[in-house]
């Protein structure tokens, strides 16, 4: 019974292994940085990290239904565009809000793209949203052939801002968990989870694997929305590559954060634990001043242990039980 | 709700394969029907057809004397009509519980899943098979971390939980022990009393004769008959599936000399569930291994194959061994038969000639000789009688029987010496059987020593003349001439024979 319950809270609540590899890295941060908490430098790096956690969220639900999203960085540089297309520094709050709106929406049609390639037309997801990734990269150079734009400055202040003494990131984190909580104790979420286990087992028993995969791909691009605003606002301006590199950072947090690369294991804590493990570990890099040509190398290294991680606890489960 | 059912004339084509060509069935409420056949005969597709799986090319459906077309197998499910698959159906990631009221979750408000109540529905679905089953099996336990019989029961229980009308269990006893199965049994009596229409698909007569009202047979995807229960034989349903099939009882293998070299001898094994076993087995000699599922048969042999770390001693022809890996037994002349084909056996979208061949490329050359490889699986094949189109056809269009042919042959063009088999003949039609069991005893004439473990005590009665009965890793029993007699083989299992130990 003890080892049952035991197992099931290990089983569900992935990120635990995460979360203690978080606090070790953060206590080697601070003991090389000593203002690390300070609510500046806190709010500053939290403001900074804000869009790859968003974007990670949805590269979870991807990830967790059996797929991946190889384009949601590029679909945030072009939904980066889209915004500064849509604010300039006199846009009123209701401007911005449609702005928002607006981004998450071509998201979402962007994630429908994907989605239906790979759902229903059952391509392989890794080609086919990579070469996607290369429509979307195309639509921003067209949308934003030069870097530019402008955000009115209170909405920059708003987003830099700490209200009651925390950085306004965590009580987006706060609501992501907490509508990610509700969202577990749905059928759809049950439905995510056997599609991303064994799609097969999920089909007979009467899931609707092909519109749950769909769904997927369609809340990458909503989150790339949300992540290409928190951009936006934290830089003001834009780029039309600003967000290529973001891709592989997303599935490195994933992963990082416990989610299984295979699907049907994990969630969305472990996805944003993963994002703050990746920025303190480079962090770390900085201030043990490890010379910059090798952080690259530092970086590669950090993703391959992340992706053979899983294996490599297995190997030593075996070993060590021997 | 009572229910009437009629499959009429059903054609189910799989691209230019015919899988069902006139597949007939009916079933009303209150009433157990056992579909057999050979495997291949077309039972699994004809019932995907009626639970909504496979969409039918041909022929309809009447449930309640109104025709039906099930679009997936959630518009079946909402009509009442389920199955317990034998390609299980469970999501590994996901707990008992939650694989069980999958798509059918009680819901809150329409939308959140009441967790507390599908714990509380889930532990009374499991007391139906309490007893049978170790106290492990909570509604919370993940399904992977479940050994086979248990995964099947789960895959019962969830079929029951929707409360359906019919319910088809597909060699949903293959993998259950003794005991389980007579729970099972006890319990599909007490739905058939509560009005429930049984379909049960078996490759074990004894249980056709347990619980079926009427036996529905069928033979190269075509329905050949029906009969009632009351009315019909052992015989007349193995003749009515095959003809010519032999049962096991007609192939006894010729018992070994005493004076026969010794092949194996074992002792004090420990590996996985094995807790110290001891044998001794001849050239020539089939040595059965029986006892209840998960008793340490398979882990021992395993052990032998090296696939599995033991402690204890392993002679092999007089010479001391200790197998680290597969590839060490192979070279000693070991082969071994998985129980999993499917996962274990065959490389399913590879060729025939490439499973053949897998073990054995090193004796064609560094460069292959192609050619003589051909040759080699073709003799091989045809050794077999194996059923198929082109050597060049994947694995995975070969019939259950043929599939496992092949399983054995690759091992054969090796020419073993000691062959381990781990419960080779598991959901294996009768006329495959006959034929796999003649290839046994052919092996064993020419002096192989084999290891056998099988799940079917019928099997282990009709074929071997030696069987040590294997109970919580212990060798329980050692049964052979007169005292190897069914009641003795249950009554050993069961750990209540005079023990060994």
């Amino acid at each position: 019974m003890v080892n049952t319950r035991a197992r099931y809270f290990f089983a569900r609540n992935t990120y635990l292994f995460s979360l203690l590899l978080l606090a070790i890295l953060l206590s080697v941060n601070y003991s090389l940085q000593d203002n690390l908490f300070e609510l500046r430098i806190l709010n500053n790096s939290m403001r900074t990290l804000l869009p790859l956690i968003v974007l990670a969220v949805g590269q979870s639900v991807v990830i967790i239904g059996g797929g991946i999203d190889l384009s949601v960085g590029t679909m945030v540089s072009m939904l980066v565009a889209v915004l500064v297309k849509l604010i300039d520094a006199e846009s009123s709050s209701t401007d911005i809000v449609l702005a928002v709106l607006a981004a998450c929406g071509v998201g979402a049609l962007a994630g429908t793209l994907n989605g239906v390639m790979v759902a229903v037309l059952r391509l392989q997801p890794i080609v086919t949203t990579y070469a996607t990734s290369f429509i979307f990269s195309g639509v921003a150079l067209v949308l934003l052939p030069r870097p530019g734009g402008q955000i009115p400055t209170e909405l920059r202040r708003f987003y830099a801002g700490t209200p009651n003494g925390i950085p306004l990131a965590f009580y987006v984190i706060g609501i992501l968990i907490l509508v990610w909580m509700l969202l577990r104790s749905t059928r759809y979420a049950q439905f995510l989870f056997a599609t991303g286990s064994n799609d097969k087992a999920a089909y007979t028993t009467g899931v609707p694997v092909k519109i749950i995969r769909l769904t997927t791909y369609i809340w990458a691009g909503v989150f790339a929305g949300l992540a290409a605003s928190a951009l936006t606002f934290s830089t003001g301006s834009g780029q039309a590559n600003i967000g290529d590199n973001m891709t592989l950072d997303s599935i490195v947090a994933v992963v990082l954060g416990g989610t299984r690369l295979s699907g049907g294991k994990g969630g969305i804590a472990g996805a944003i634990i993963g994002v703050m493990i990746l920025r303190v570990i480079r962090n770390v890099i900085f201030f043990a001043d490890v010379p910059t040509w090798s952080q690259t190398l530092v970086n590669a290294l950090i993703i391959i242990a992340a992706l053979a991680g899983p294996g490599l606890v297995g190997l030593i489960r075996r070993v060590v039980n021997k | 709700m009572a229910l009437t059912l009629f499959a009429n004339h059903i054609v189910k084509r799989y691209g230019g394969v015919i899988a069902v060509r006139d597949g007939s069935l009916s079933i009303t409420s209150g009433e157990v029907v056992t579909l057999v056949g050979a495997n291949g005969s077309g039972k699994s597709t004809l019932s995907k057809v009626i639970t909504g799986v496979a969409a039918p090319n041909e022929g309809q459906l009447l449930l309640d004397g109104k025709e039906v077309h099930f679009a997936s197998p959630q518009a079946a499910k909402k009509l009442g009509i389920t199955a317990v698959y034998q390609e299980l159906s469970l999501v590994p990631d996901m707990t008992v519980a939650e694989n069980i009221w999958l798509s059918h979750e009680p819901l809150r408000a329409g939308l959140g899943v009441r967790g507390g109540e599908i714990r509380r529905r889930t532990r009374d679905l499991l007391a139906l098979f309490e007893g049978t089953v170790s106290p492990r099996l909570q509604p919370d336990t993940f399904v992977n971390t479940l050994p086979p019989d248990e995964r099947q029961i789960v895959e019962i229980l969830k079929a029951i939980s929707n409360q359906p009308r019919l319910v088809i269990f597909d060699e949903a006893t293959a993998s259950l022990d003794s005991a389980q199965v007579d729970r099972l049994f006890d319990l599909i009596g007490e739905w058939k009393r509560d009005g429930m229409a049984i379909v049960l698909i078996t490759h074990r007569m004894e249980e056709i004769f347990r619980v079926a009202d009427r036996v529905t047979v069928m033979r190269n995807g075509q329905t050949v008959g029906t009969v009632d229960i009351g009315a019909t034989s052992e015989g007349e349903i193995v003749q009515m599936m095959i003809e010519g099939a032999s049962s096991p009882g007609d192939i006894r293998m010729t018992p070994v000399e005493v004076s026969a070299p010794v092949r194996l001898e074992v002792s004090g094994l420990h590996a996985g569930r094995v807790r110290g076993v001891d044998l001794t087995l001849r050239d020539g000699e089939l040595l059965g291994l029986g006892g209840l599922q998960g008793q340490g048969q398979t882990d021992l042999l395993l052990a032998l194959f090296g696939a599995l770390p033991y402690t204890g001693t392993v002679t092999l022809a007089g010479r001391r061994i200790r197998f680290r890996h597969p590839r060490d037994a192979m070279r000693s002349e070991v082969a071994f038969v998985p129980g999993d084909r499917g996962s274990e056996g065959l490389m399913l979208s590879r060729s025939i000639l490439e499973n053949f061949l897998l073990p054995s490329w090193r004796r064609f050359g560094l460069i292959h000789d192609v050619q003589a490889a051909r040759g080699a699986a073709s003799s091989a094949a045809e050794d077999l009688s194996l059923v198929y189109s082109t050597l060049d056809a994947p694995a995975s269009s070969l019939s259950g029987g043929n599939a496992q042919k092949v399983v054995i042959g690759k091992w054969l063009l090796r020419e073993p010496k000691l062959l381990l088999l781990n419960d080779p003949t598991k959901g294996v039609d009768v006329g495959a059987k006959g034929e796999f069991y003649a290839l046994l005893k052919q092996l064993t004439q020419q002096g192989t020593a084999i290891l056998f473990y099988s799940s079917d005590d019928d099997e282990l009665l009709g074929l071997c003349n030696r069987v040590l009965v294997l109970q919580d890793g212990l060798v329980r029993d050692e049964l052979s001439g007169d005292r190897l007699t069914r009641s003795n083989l249950v009554a050993a299992s069961l750990g209540t024979g005079h023990g060994k130990h």
